[in-house]
């Protein structure tokens, strides 16, 4: 009797040890990336080929372009959730950042590597740009400002850009040089690469995806991710210990621009094309809906909301009878999640982890 | 030596006059307590120095600074800290990240370049923090989210805010509202330490007289946006003037 009981007390022992390590692992830094580079790497397989999962209907180039969104969704993220601002018009990043690679696919050279840099640098400035103006401007102001100016740029494109936009028409007959002269992006990959991740284009996006999970972990782990939140929380208190908030605000809209230019200069890559769809307003809504369902504020969630809504957009609609009607199955998922879970689909996820872990602790 | 001067201040809302030419002189290491009625200008006094409202009219000097039209953050970074009337914290953020982001703010300044740095290597940031609870005694909280403290740790919070900060001169608006008897007393105490051992400067605006009376050296008061006294606590006591304006003639 005695000698049960004790073993039963080293068994619990034993439970809480591993999850005082599981908590502390899961909080650092290579964890995160490391959780990244097993995603990329078993993503498009489980999503498109493996035996039971791709069952659901995804097909590889939908993975790879969830990869994209994600960074999309991520970079906005890093303004909506960690500093607070809400803005309506991140669809000028994601498609100026589309133009300008496909731009410079067009009329100077179609190295994917060189697309990427002008598209997130010429999305920089933008930010820039926008971001002096807009950032003078709080809460619905500066959502209202910054839905005005993408929309601005759309009508630019649409009719007086139109001999460098091509108008409605937008930037076709985008040729792809071999990435560093080396290998086209489109060649595949050998044996079990190939299975896992078919061709070197999937590869570049699942590099970039894991670059900016490592960079914007990174960001909230430095005294500006700290910053960032503080701000989110009492923005007055912030200038009043003595930091420079409009700085601060500024390099958030400058990081969280630039990260979302370099997925719209992946966008291009991967379609070869750039059109104005990318600069429209819904395109704008489309980001926040994906954060806001996935959980505003963490690291994965963006990553997650990409997911579910690409896939009602993607699988979803071509089911019989029931896919057209996918926006309406999606709009109920979203209020049914974001009502009962505000923090969205990773906040549901972490709230049933702990109520199975506390269950589990309770009778060992 | 004189700290902080006023001169010819004032500050008015449309026809309203809530700060009139107010002139006061605050000396390195006195502690001036603000007192008055309800709507006599001392929250308006605070805001017109800290850079919160901009003065109508008249300058606040600092240290040969003058300090009219800078921003928050910029009379902050000159050394001068200010805790709210409310606990103005970061409800979501744990009470060591509270205080974190203020000895950001006082180790490295108003704006820095380094998110690329991770946060956990800054020893001098987490002593300073650490110091701070110590001294407001709310170390054993540390990693409890700020919202779910009860009022009165709250507020002490917010004290340990501006202490990290690490301010020459120190407002403290209405410290020990909302404070227990206990709360209220280590408070005090802690003002009486910051003079002493830190050798900060300290503006109380206070409406418990018996921590006025108690800790000042000098009161100033003020009555419908105007100093109407200035002095010692013995000769505030003693005052016909504040007596019959602000004290109703009671006896205190």
């Amino acid at each position: 009797m005695s000698e049960e009981t004790a073993q039963q007390l080293t068994d619990t022992d034993a439970a809480i040890l591993s999850w005082e390590t599981w908590d502390r692992v899961k909080h650092t830094e290579r964890f995160a990336i490391v959780a990244a580079v097993v995603f990329v790497a078993l993503w498009s397989w489980l999503f498109a080929r493996a035996p039971i999962t791709s069952e659901l209907g995804g097909y590889h180039s939908l993975a790879t372009t969830i990869l994209i969104w994600s960074v999309f969704a991520i970079g906005f993220n890093l303004l909506l959730g960690q500093t607070g601002l809400l803005s309506f018009g991140h669809a000028m990043f994601w498609g100026g950042g589309g133009y300008a690679a496909a731009l410079v696919s067009l009329h100077v050279y179609g190295d994917p590597v060189l697309m990427l840099v002008v598209g997130t640098t010429f999305t920089l400035l933008l930010a820039a740009l926008t971001g002096v103006i807009a950032l003078r401007l709080h809460a619905v102001y500066f959502a209202i400002i910054t839905l005005a100016m993408g929309q601005l740029l759309y009508y630019l494109a649409t009719s007086p850009l139109r001999p460098i936009t091509g108008g409605r028409n937008g930037l076709t007959g985008i040729q792809l040089e071999p990435i560093f002269g080396l290998v086209y992006l489109g060649m595949p990959l050998p044996g079990i690469f190939g299975t896992l991740w078919v061709n070197y284009e999937y590869l570049l996006v699942a590099t970039v995806f894991v670059l900016v999970i490592a960079f914007v972990n990174r960001i909230r782990k430095s005294p500006y991710g700290l910053i960032f939140r503080a701000i989110r929380e009492n923005e007055q208190r912030v200038s009043f210990v003595g930091l420079n908030v409009w700085r601060y605000k500024f390099a958030a809209f400058l990081m969280s621009g630039g990260i979302v230019g370099l997925g719209g200069s992946l966008m291009t890559i991967e379609s070869q094309f750039a059109g104005l769809g990318s600069l429209y307003w819904i395109t704008s809504g489309e980001v926040v809906i994906m954060t806001v369902l996935g959980g505003v504020g963490t690291l994965f969630g963006p990553v997650l909301g990409a997911v579910i809504f690409l896939y009602f957009e993607g699988v979803v609609d071509g089911f019989p009878i029931v896919g057209r009607y996918w926006l309406l199955m999606l709009a109920t998922v979203f209020t049914a999640i974001v009502w009962k879970y505000p923090d969205g689909l990773w906040g549901m996820l972490k709230l049933i982890a702990s109520r199975i872990r506390s269950s589990v602790e309770d009778n060992p | 030596m004189t700290l902080l001067q006023t001169r010819n201040l004032t500050k008015s809302f449309g026809g309203l006059v809530a700060v009139d030419t107010v002139e006061i002189e605050v000396e390195e290491n006195e502690l001036v307590s603000v007192i008055g009625p309800n709507g006599a200008g001392k929250s308006t006094l605070i805001n017109l120095i800290t850079g919160m409202l901009t003065p109508t009219d008249g300058d606040v000097l600092y240290r040969d600074t003058n300090l009219a039209g800078k921003d928050p953050y910029e009379i902050t970074q000159l050394g001068i800290g200010r805790s709210f009337q409310t606990a103005s914290i970061f409800p979501e953020l744990t009470v060591q990240d509270n205080v974190d982001v203020a000895s950001f703010a006082a180790e490295q300044g108003s704006f820095t370049v380094n998110f690329l740095r991770r946060r956990d290597r800054y020893d001098s940031v987490r002593q300073r923090t650490a110091d701070a609870l110590e001294l407001v005694d709310l170390e054993d909280e540390a990693d409890v989210p700020a919202a779910s403290l009860p009022y009165g740790d709250k507020r002490r919070l917010e004290v340990a805010i501006g202490l990290a900060t690490d301010p020459d001169l120190l407002f403290m608006d209405e410290p020990t509202a909302g404070m227990s008897p206990a709360e209220t007393e280590m408070t005090t105490n802690l003002i009486e330490r910051m003079q002493t051992e830190r050798g900060m400067t300290i503006v109380l605006v206070e409406h418990d007289m018996d921590i006025v009376f108690d800790v000042s050296d000098k009161i100033l008061v003020l009555h419908r946006g105007e100093i109407i006294a200035d002095g010692t606590p013995d000769e505030i006591r003693n005052d016909e003037t504040v007596r019959s304006a602000y004290l109703g003639g009671e006896e205190i």
